[in-house]
């Protein structure tokens, strides 16, 4: 199943980010009701975007012009395995690998909700050799591995994550194989009819900021940095500060009941002292084909992998715990040279008794002294819908599928359901549930006040969130609920009310938008009406330029923002002073804060 | 076709008159591709306002890079903005009549212009060496095979005109991985290489391919894209290319009825919104050529004010095209009027 399936197509390079990182701490934001938080009643949105920048230097808030784009860079395919392995020797090779999205994290505060929303994503360019793919669903961060590089100890840096989005045949997605031999058995392949389409996983690492790769949190030479910035920001103009991370990426076959948006494969999980990321495993009729993309550590900056010696790969069986050895992993198999030539994949030949022993056995790696590093955890419970949005009194039902050793089970299972906060603290509720006949759960959702709130299903104590959400392990579904704020969309469509209850928060927290729109000019806000309508229509949240990017825009700011782009342009309406006149309201909650 | 001029190269002043020159090419070129990009109507077109928004976004990385090569060697880039309808810097044509460039609307007469601009030499008819050693005192030559005489030469200057972190633009805030510090040859190498390939694409024996150094089109072939309204497709046929059959979707329609050549324009009897929509573009522009002076010089921070007014002048022009002239029907978009910015204050 899936991207370790053959044929698969290897790529690499680099990515940039650029988030607007104001929205990221609590005393900007409201990550509840959406709203952003000013320092000061007079003049806030011209002071809060000051406050941003000092924040530079006293928060960590390293992006206050960001833009939230993400942009492939140098990137470009680098093998392919047909099934008889890897290969460089394909008319598709160095083909540009693009994409262009924009990184939007459900939950702002924390980094386990992270989402790529985009449009299309492409292998070569049009006429040539090329993948063409456009967006069937958005892309999601999942396993995010905190203990990816110790040595680079800056921000996110020392983290990496898998990301991944499947793209359907029936959304238009072409290949263009002229006379390459990997495109055209990719193009083969793709035609067989449980073959739902292709589905893209890469992995994040090695992310540097402030452009400097020697950077590390609180160093004197970060402090340096930040001021730079600062200075740059106090200048003037549009200083965005973008990180980039390398990335390594596959691929692959998408077939029928296989998650979209997150490995579904077999999982070996990270056991709790092992250096080892979790990782991913298929079974084929000879091989073993595991996926290490997120899994050794680099011990420094140059990226050296660490050297665990040679691992073994063994199968034990469930109740007896008998082990059978499967194989092993010379260093030379997960060194970084293979991990940059194999997007982190490798395959270990196993003989055809041990295929069929597997498949009641769980798999585990283990060092060369016989420590294990990583388990399998045969059961998963995968959400539809990683990351659900959902305004105030909508009424959903999610849906979860349990996996077994990699395939959607065919029979009722037992589970627990957990409900964790926002940042995944230990859970506050836990529902005892069962699945259909089909390992199916369904959990119905009333959407209440604006929230967010996380789903954690677990089937034994080793996957029990009881410290709260741990990504190496854990599946879960986010959810935001926005509010509903009906009591704004029965306010006066005058240009003050919607300037002051809906677009100042977003002048507030995103400056670039001032390269596109003044949110703060009724005349332009007025003028660019029907583009604005089309760009917030909920019809259009899949897509690459939805505003607000941050999708936190209720359905009563969304109303009282319409009700004054439909009205006749009233010259009085337009006229009312924004930045200098609070409301009364306004007014009489600045008093209740310090 | 552009043909510029060659003079004899002997020092690392000569070098850096080649650089001052290539960047105003460079430069020069932007007026045009903006001003066709910026009267397409919104929603029109969308490949080919991608094509030419490309294109204009990475002779803006050319000029950045020749300007880090100028300044690895001790130089210091000028902006010197040019008036249109008018040649390029340092065109004297194939025939001795250098190309006068003119501002048109999305158009295929626009396209061709381009077209003419980036147009490669075909059969390749001038060796590397020979450039250099050429006796002839002035040769008239192509953007790409000016740029790589330039390369030829530099490859002979010794490391110590090579000035390593002086003044250079990187990708710190825009354009990933195309724009980079000039240090060494090495570098500059690199950078002519990718100049050239994305401009004309690379030749291959005899036969150009029409794929850059990231298997992109290349420049030419994207305004043959739109000129001809077809893809550029991979054929079997000895040329390797061929023009379609798929269509690229180009609608030649959906262009504002802008004028030609604004600059040449008496907007003192057009209405006072055409007018303020004029100043407005101006202003912009003029305060995007100061803060890109002020960067292409290492002013740390200055790259984003530029980005900042391109923005700025993208709005306006956007405005602008949907202005009607007197004669109520025709728009105009920006006449790329430079007005120097007193100094000492932020663009």
């Amino acid at each position: 199943m899936s991207v370790l399936e053959t044929p698969r197509i290897y790529f690499k390079g680099q990515v940039t980010w650029d988030p607007i990182t104001s929205n990221n701490y609590n005393f900007n934001y409201d990550e509840d009701t959406g709203e952003t938080i000013y320092p000061s009643v007079i003049d806030k949105v011209k002071k809060f975007r000051a406050q941003a920048i000092t924040q530079v230097g006293t928060q960590g808030n390293w992006n206050p012009h960001g833009t939230h784009r993400v942009t492939f860079f140098d990137s470009a395919v680098c093998g392919f395995d047909v099934g008889a392995g890897t290969n460089t020797n394909d008319h598709f090779m160095n083909a540009a690998v693009n994409l262009q999205g924009m990184l939007v994290d459900l939950e702002p505060f924390g980094g386990i909700s992270s989402q790529i929303f985009f449009d299309t994503m492409c292998f070569g360019v049009e006429g040539g050799y090329g993948i063409f793919a456009s967006r069937t669903s958005r892309m999601h961060d999942r396993y995010i591995n905190f203990a990816r590089n110790s040595a680079n100890s800056m921000i996110a840096g020392v983290a990496s994550v898998v990301w991944q989005a499947s793209f359907s045949k029936a959304d238009g997605l072409s290949i263009n194989a002229f006379d390459s031999f990997a495109l055209q058995r990719l193009s083969d392949a793709l035609k067989r009819d449980d073959v739902l389409g292709l589905t893209v996983r890469f992995n994040a690492y090695r992310t540097i900021y402030f452009d400097n790769p020697e950077l590390t949190n609180k160093s004197p030479a970060t402090q340096a940095a930040a001021k730079e910035l600062i200075k740059k920001l106090n200048e003037g103009g549009f200083q965005p500060n973008p990180a980039r991370s390398l990335l390594v990426g596959v691929i692959g076959l998408w077939r029928e009941g296989e998650p979209p948006h997150e490995p579904g494969d077999r999982a070996l999980i990270q056991d709790a002292n092992s250096p080892l990321g979790s990782a991913w495993v298929r079974v084929d009729s000879a091989s073993l084909v595991i996926d290490l993309s997120n899994s050794v550590p680099e011990v420094d900056k140059n990226l050296a992998k660490q050297d665990l010696g040679t691992l073994s790969i063994v199968a034990v069986e469930p109740t007896s715990q008998a082990v059978t050895n499967l194989g092993s992993l010379p260093y030379s198999q997960y060194d970084r040279s293979a991990y940059e030539a194999t997007a982190g994949i490798v395959t270990v030949s196993i003989s055809a008794d041990a295929v069929q022993a597997l498949t009641g056995q769980d798999i585990q790696i283990r060092n060369s002294q016989g420590d294990q590093l990583l388990a399998e955890l045969p059961l998963r419970g995968i959400p539809a819908t990683p990351n659900l949005y959902l305004d105030e009194g909508d009424q959903v039902t999610a849906r979860f599928q349990v996996y077994q050793r990699g395939v959607p089970v065919s029979a009722r299972i037992a589970l627990q359901l957990y409900q964790t906060d926002a940042a995944g603290d230990p859970p506050s509720k836990v529902m005892q549930v069962t699945t259909d006949q089909n390992g199916g759960l369904t959990v119905p959702i009333t959407a209440g006040a604006g929230s967010i709130t996380a789903y954690v299903p677990s089937f034994n104590a080793l996957d029990q969130p009881t410290n709260g959400i741990n990504p190496q392990v854990n599946t879960y579904m986010y959810v935001r609920v926005r509010p509903a704020d009906t009591s704004l969309a029965q306010l006066p469509p005058t240009w003050e009310n919607v300037y002051v209850k809906v677009l100042a928060n977003w002048n507030a927290m995103a400056p670039c938008m001032d390269n596109w729109l003044r949110l703060d000019d009724p005349v332009q806000v007025k003028a660019y009406a029907a583009i604005l309508k089309r760009l917030t229509d909920p019809a259009n949240f899949e897509s690459f330029l939805f505003m607000p990017v941050t999708r936190d825009m209720s359905v009563g700011q969304r109303t009282l923002l319409y009700n004054f782009l439909d009205a006749p342009a009233v010259k009085s309406l337009l006229e009312a002073e924004t930045e200098t006149i609070p409301s009364f309201a306004e007014l009489s909650r600045s008093m209740r804060r310090f | 076709m552009i043909r510029l001029e060659l003079d004899q190269l002997s020092d690392v002043t000569d070098a850096q008159s080649m650089l001052q020159k290539a960047i105003g090419v460079e430069f020069g070129t932007l007026p045009p591709y903006l001003y066709a990009l910026y009267s397409i109507r919104p929603g029109t077109n969308p490949q080919a306002e991608q094509l030419i928004k490309s294109v204009a976004l990475q002779e803006m990385v050319h000029m950045c890079l020749a300007s880090n090569i100028l300044n690895a060697l001790g130089g210091s880039p000028q902006l010197n903005p040019q008036k249109y309808p008018g040649p390029l810097p340092g065109d004297i044509g194939p025939d001795g009549t250098p190309l006068t460039l003119h501002i048109y609307p999305f158009s295929k007469q626009a396209m061709e212009q381009a077209m003419v601009i980036e147009q490669p030499e075909d059969p390749p008819d001038f060796p590397v060496r020979e450039l250099m050693l050429a006796a002839s005192p002035k040769r008239a030559v192509t953007i790409g095979q000016y740029y790589a005489a330039l390369d030829n030469f530099l490859s002979t200057l010794p490391v110590t005109d090579w000035k390593p972190g002086r003044s250079q633009v990187v990708d710190n805030q825009f354009f990933p991985g195309q724009l980079f510090a000039i240090n060494s040859y090495a570098n500059a190498h690199k950078a002519i290489q990718e100049i050239v390939s994305e401009g004309e694409g690379s030749r291959q024996g005899t036969e150009y391919d029409p794929l850059d150094f990231q298997d992109d089109i290349a420049h030419y072939f994207r305004f043959g894209e739109i000129f001809y309204d077809k893809v550029l497709t991979k054929d079997n046929d000895p040329q390797g290319y061929t023009w379609g059959p798929e269509r690229l979707g180009v609608d030649w329609s959906g262009a504002y009825p802008a004028i030609t050549d604004p600059a040449e324009h008496d907007f003192s009897k057009d209405p006072p919104e055409a007018q303020a929509a004029q100043k407005a573009c101006n202003q912009a522009y003029s305060a995007m050529i100061a803060a890109l002076q002020r960067a292409l010089n290492g002013e740390d921070g200055a790259l984003g004010e530029a980005v900042r007014a391109m923005f700025d002048l993208r709005m306006a022009a956007l405005h602008a095209f949907t202005v009607p002239l007197a004669d109520g029907h025709t728009v105009a978009g920006p006449s790329f009027i430079y007005t120097p910015i007193p100094t000492g204050g932020n663009a």
